[in-house]
């Protein structure tokens, strides 16, 4: 039979991860959005603070290759 | 490399100010500091400068610009212009405005009427051809329309998509001329259509009323069309355009033999007198006693006697250069000057993207140059997608060479496409698996290990976590010197600690995971040991919070290997697509489509996280930005 665990973990593990991050960019990005348009010069800042979440979604690639390659 | 900065003191009798404003802003070297807002209201001795006299060489020059438009563009002749500047730039300001004001006299009045006899031909002309387009075209139906007497012609256009217009116009036209009417329709072009309307005059003004009201676009022909077929009306306006085709013609003559006389000197004048308007700009930053003027401003310290020996040169004794010794605190204030070669030079346009560096600051752009492209390379690992993009950038680079801020970004991807095709060499990727399954190039065998981006995903990524862990170490070791800069000891201490506990967990992870001996275990428990105290004593309780931040941030590189796991999955995909489809070229179509779209994907992700790997995980270990970048008086380049 079919071992779907494996997949279904991995997929949870990159799945919840690109959530997070989604819902985390939303918002910076909505209030950045804003900021930028005011004071131009912070576009700077504000692609840091947009990029900061982005590290759960590599975390749960990683996490998910992990899964995949480890436990087949 | 960060420039050595010299705080300087220019000053000399009043009546010298100007040139040697003018020769400050054509040495380029001083960055000019607002002396005015440290002087004290009651000061007797010094005082502020009045402001230049800007305000009266802008009018001049909107005037300049104005005739210089208008006259045709001649072939620059250097050596005229080059003769005529060097008179210019001897003049003073009132002898310059002068010569100014006795050119715009010269010429204004002159060609302004030209100019504007030109324009009024050139829209009778564009008028004339609009009739004979409309008239063409309601041609045909001449027959159609009734021959009586006391009926009038108009003719309205009006946009295909608002053709329910016209019943409304048909209604409206029952209404006021009691029936009295007749409407013709034919198409001029795809999105307009004519109408002819014969109403009787004794209606004309209720009619072109309601046509106004309606916001419709009639076209009004000119009084002596009126009544006349269209086929006079149409050699008439041939005519008519004859005439002002070679009044336009004798106009450009006249304005070219204007040109012939004053284009090499109006060249020259805009030139010297938006220089001077430059200058004017800058003199409420001075200061000024009864007889003396004083300027101060920063100069990195390589250019600071050539400055000196083009003061001396000109102005002799009469105008000094005096350098300030300044205190450690005061020379926080210095403007930050990175001079970096040519290839280090784009990257620096990455550091200002988060506001410019301190002065002592350590220039990280020449490790930016290093790392950012070896990032990119490593997360692009193609040959072909790595030779597109060369030549993507080389293009853009040509085509918009006005663009300074896409010179620099292209100078990125020039630079980092190199270490793409050379991973791209690694890897053994072309196009993917492209290259593989032709069998033209394959991975390369290193360490025991077949760089194969697929199979290999478990070293690539301690791959990446080693260039984390190396990355951030370095970026820990700069935030050391720079705390050494500032004498913040404690920040000093709390970063050493943080490499101390780095290596330490290090240590007992691999020993832990048996990946080091064994033996390595004592040492690294001890390292975090001893690294705890001085994390706490320099950065407080929270600072040890700070480890989790920094093993996340070593563990963020992961995306090295998964950014570019991405990218060669797609090519796979690509490829896989493309190969499945019986019709070769569909096949061929849409595995190139996804290539492109992977190309372009690989032209920003790459970049983007490699940009934030240095942002974000490298910059927030040493950077304290807040200073200002020099900017020395001189005139703006452009292109």
């Amino acid at each position: 039979m079919v071992d779907f665990g494996i997949p279904i973990g991995a997929g949870i593990a990159f799945g919840l991860g690109a959530l997070g991050t989604g819902i985390a960019q939303s918002r910076i990005g909505a209030a950045g959005a804003g900021a930028v348009a005011e004071r131009p010069e912070s576009f700077g800042l504000m692609m840091i603070l947009v990029a900061i979440p982005e590290t759960l979604v590599i975390l749960g690639f990683v996490v998910s290759a992990m899964i995949m390659l480890m436990l087949k | 490399m960060l420039q050595k900065m010299k705080k300087v003191q220019v000053i000399g009798p009043k009546k010298d100010l100007q040139n040697v404003v003018d020769v400050l802003y054509h040495t380029g070297t001083v960055h000019l500091e607002d002396l005015s807002k440290t002087i004290l209201p009651g000061d007797t001795i010094l005082r502020k400068m009045d402001p230049g006299k800007s305000g009266d060489i802008s009018n001049i020059l909107v005037k300049i610009g104005g005739i210089f438009l208008s006259l045709p563009k001649i072939q620059d002749d250097l050596q005229k212009q080059d003769q005529i500047y060097k008179d210019l730039q001897k003049k003073s300001h009132d002898d310059l405005t002068a010569r100014a004001r006795y050119v715009i006299e010269e010429l204004e009045s002159t060609t302004k009427d030209l100019a504007s006899n030109k324009s009024d031909l050139e829209f009778s002309v564009n008028a004339l051809d609009r009739y004979e387009k409309i008239i063409k075209k309601i041609q045909p139906l001449e027959s159609q329309l009734p021959i009586l007497e006391g009926f009038e012609v108009t003719v309205i256009l009006i946009q295909r998509e608002f053709r329910d217009v016209l019943e409304l116009v048909r209604n409206a036209l029952v209404e006021i001329t009691k029936n009295q009417f007749e409407l013709i329709s034919a198409d001029v072009d795809e999105a307009t259509i004519a109408t002819v309307i014969i109403f009787n005059k004794k209606y004309s003004e209720r009619v072109h009323s309601f046509i106004f009201s309606q916001n419709v676009n009639e076209v009004r022909m000119p009084q002596e069309y009126l009544g006349k077929p269209f086929n006079e009306i149409l050699l008439l306006i041939a005519e008519k355009r004859k005439k002002s085709l070679d009044e336009m013609a004798v106009i450009d003559k006249k304005l070219e033999a204007l040109a012939a006389v004053w284009y090499q000197e109006l060249s020259v004048l805009k030139k010297v007198l938006e220089d001077r308007n430059e200058e004017a700009s800058v003199y409420g930053k001075f200061g000024q006693t009864e007889y003396t003027f004083l300027i101060e401003g920063w100069i990195p310290k390589k250019y600071l006697n050539r400055t000196k020996e083009t003061i001396k040169n000109i102005f002799g004794s009469r105008v000094i250069v005096i350098e300030l010794e300044l205190s450690p605190e005061k020379m926080n204030d210095a403007p930050t000057f990175y001079d970096n070669p040519a290839i280090v030079k784009p990257f620096e346009f990455l550091i200002q993207i988060i506001g410019a560096p301190k002065y002592k600051e350590v220039d990280p752009s020449p490790l930016i140059a290093i790392f950012f492209p070896i990032f990119f390379g490593l997360m692009v690992g193609d040959i072909a997608y790595g030779a597109i993009i060369l030549v993507f950038a080389f293009i853009m680079k040509k085509k918009y060479k006005a663009e300074i801020w896409l010179q620099h970004l292209m100078n990125i991807l020039i630079i980092s496409s190199i270490p793409a095709i050379f991973f791209g060499f690694l890897f053994g990727e072309f196009f993917g698996n492209l290259g593989e399954e032709m069998g033209w190039i394959h991975p390369i065998h290193f360490l025991g290990i077949t760089w194969n981006r697929i199979e290999a995903m478990v070293p690539l990524l301690i791959l990446a976590i080693a260039i984390g862990v190396f990355h951030v170490i370095l970026g820990l070791s700069i935030g050391i010197i720079n705390s050494l800069a500032k004498k913040s000891r404690k920040h000093a201490i709390e970063k050493a600690g943080m490499i101390t506990v780095i290596i330490g967990i290090l240590l007992v992870m691999g020993a832990t995971v048996e990946m080091l001996p064994s033996i390595l275990l004592p040492p690294g428990i001890v390292l975090i040991v001893i690294a705890l105290p001085l994390i706490i004593y320099g950065g407080g309780f929270f600072g040890a919070f700070e480890i989790m931040s920094t093993a996340v941030n070593i563990l963020s590189y992961a995306r090295i290997m998964a950014i570019g796991m991405a990218s060669v999955i797609l090519a796979l995909v690509a490829n896989k697509l493309g190969g499945t489809i019986e019709v070769a070229y569909v096949g061929f179509l849409i595995a190139a489509l996804l290539h492109i779209l992977n190309i372009g994907l690989a032209m920003f992700s790459p970049f983007l996280h490699s940009l934030r790997l240095h942002l974000v995980e490298f910059h927030s270990k040493f950077y304290e930005g807040g200073g200002k970048m020099y900017k020395p008086f001189m005139k703006e380049k452009t292109g």
